[in-house]
């Protein structure tokens, strides 16, 4: 087809096609948002606005998975599925994500955050693509109501649906990757596949004082509203907010120092034990190749379907 | 604003990652080697700082602080950066962990010239020291808008309507950004003047100062 070829569609037509999906998913996000929102408000204890990254312990296949063959298959299998460039295959990789979840029985609460977190990004792709992507030769546009200088370009749609299908494909995949071992077991297999020794130190304490830190912001925040504090759009709020800011750094800095000084007390010399005997077995190797072997026929799907 | 995974083509994450971990590497090696574990804690309170909300109309805008972040942590900003990535990602999904690597660029590389920036303008009046601040604050979140804008437009040209949308986008924040900024430098150089020296990597007597 040589020619771009132009579909006129009028407005209700074109409401009713493919807007009215988009703002029936806007609205499920929405109301998922609140009702999450709303359960967290319930349950004060769960928290999932910093979730613990660790399950209690499973016996799932991901849970028994050595935990060096698991990060570095899955790792490299998002990058497999990241580099698919069509719709079905990348559909095909949310199929593949879906098993993997309920294989490791990971919490769908959870994975309900993780994609309410990507909602919004994607949105974008969805709504702007199909507006602005360029027509080609061979591309179909709607014209909607007979206004020709914005189009609706169906090879921009699919172009963001296969944009979607991947992100949530390695979205869903996290939660069999990152909750099925505690967070210092996945940290030191990622220093025995070569990362250094600190880094994993590192991520370890940042995500232990992220929780202490985020009490700190908590009690000062608190703090403002019972003094009257009302986040408005004028720049008192904004004077404030960063007076705040000031003050979680101000103390935070000084709290650094007294960690690092309590740590050097207790014999702290630039490393920590190793939390776990890390064991590889034949069956973990099978897996691992089994898996990239689906990855790897993903791509090829991928190529010889164009 | 983070980029997710499958966005963007396969050999600029990877090239992302290649790129990243070398400014990383470069990062940790100015920073002195004992204090690693003290950058890992100051990056939970930039963590905590970037979870906060502002009103902008009917609608809320988050700060991204790469400039506060040069400001205070100078080198070291890069590490802090990537690690708090690397947080997000694994928390909340904010990033996609393929496209890690590209997102520490978007951020970090912004916080570096911001730092580099701030300590040499940044003088010695408290006055000066806030609209230098602020000046960096803006100047960050507008470098990661137009590096957010450049990574996307690597797509091609059907990721051009996108990459526009997505810097307008930050017209606002840069506002906002610039302008928390001076109030939280102005508010430093008031409480606590010794933090607006490069942490992490001054010499032994001006740390304990």
């Amino acid at each position: 087809m040589p020619e771009v070829m132009l579909v006129a569609l009028p407005a209700w037509q074109f409401a009713a096609l493919l807007l009215a999906p988009l703002a029936i998913l806007a609205a499920a996000a929405a109301g998922l948002r609140r009702l999450v929102r709303r359960r967290g408000a319930q349950h004060e204890d769960k928290d999932w606005s910093v979730p613990p990254l660790a399950d209690a312990a499973g016996t799932t296949l991901f849970h028994r998975w050595d935990i060096r063959c698991k990060l570095l298959t899955l790792i490299a299998y998002s990058f497999l599925v990241a580099s698919l460039s069509r719709v079905a295959p990348a559909l095909a990789a949310v199929a593949v994500s879906i098993l993997a979840l309920v294989l490791a029985r990971s919490s769908w609460a959870r994975v309900l955050m993780r994609l309410l977190a990507i909602t919004g990004f994607l949105a974008m792709f969805l709504v702007v693509m199909p507006l602005t992507a360029p027509a080609h030769p061979g591309d179909t546009v709607l014209v909607i109501g007979g206004v020709d200088w914005i189009g609706f370009n169906l090879r921009g749609l699919t172009k963001a649906l296969a944009i979607v299908a991947k992100a949530t494909a390695i979205a869903l995949l996290m939660e069999p990757l990152l909750t099925t071992a505690p967070l210092p077991v996945t940290l030191h297999g990622l220093t025995k596949l070569g990362a250094p020794d600190m880094a994993g130190q590192m991520v370890l304490l940042s995500h232990r004082y992220l929780h202490v830190f985020r009490h700190e912001a908590e009690r000062m925040a608190a703090g403002m509203r019972v003094r009257g504090f009302r986040k408005r759009t004028d720049l008192e709020t904004l004077r404030a907010v960063a007076n705040f800011l000031g003050m979680l750094f101000v103390r935070s800095f000084e709290r650094t120092e007294r960690v690092f000084d309590a740590m050097r007390a207790r014999g702290y010399r630039g490393r920590f034990p190793a939390p776990a005997e890390l064991r590889m077995e034949k069956a973990d190797l099978a897996l691992s190749f089994a898996w990239l072997a689906i990855g790897a026929a993903l791509v090829v799907y991928d190529r010889l379907s164009g | 604003m983070h980029i997710s995974d499958g966005v963007l083509p396969i050999s600029v994450t990877v090239g992302g990652y290649a790129a990243s971990a070398a400014i990383a590497a470069w990062s940790a090696r100015r920073t002195r080697s004992e204090e690693l574990p003290k950058v890992a804690v100051v990056t939970a309170a930039f963590f905590v700082a970037s979870l906060i909300h502002v009103p902008f109309g009917p609608t809320s805008v988050h700060l991204l602080i790469p400039g506060l972040a040069g400001a205070l942590l100078g080198p070291s900003a890069f590490l802090a950066i990537g690690l708090g990535l690397l947080l997000q990602s694994m928390l909340f999904q904010f990033g996609g962990l393929t496209a890690l690597g590209a997102n520490a660029l978007m951020m970090g590389v912004p916080a570096l010239l911001c730092g580099v920036f701030f300590q040499r303008f940044k003088g010695r009046t408290r006055r000066r020291q806030a609209i230098i601040g602020g000046l960096a604050g803006a100047l960050g979140t507008a470098l990661a808008a137009l590096v957010l804008a450049l990574l996307l437009a690597t797509g091609g040209e059907d990721f051009f309507g996108v990459a526009k949308i997505a810097l307008a986008a930050h017209v606002p924040v840069v506002v906002i950004e610039g302008l928390v900024s001076a109030f939280t430098i102005g508010f430093l150089a008031k409480v606590k003047p010794a933090l607006l020296e490069p942490a992490f990597v001054q010499s032994e007597k001006a740390a304990h100062a």
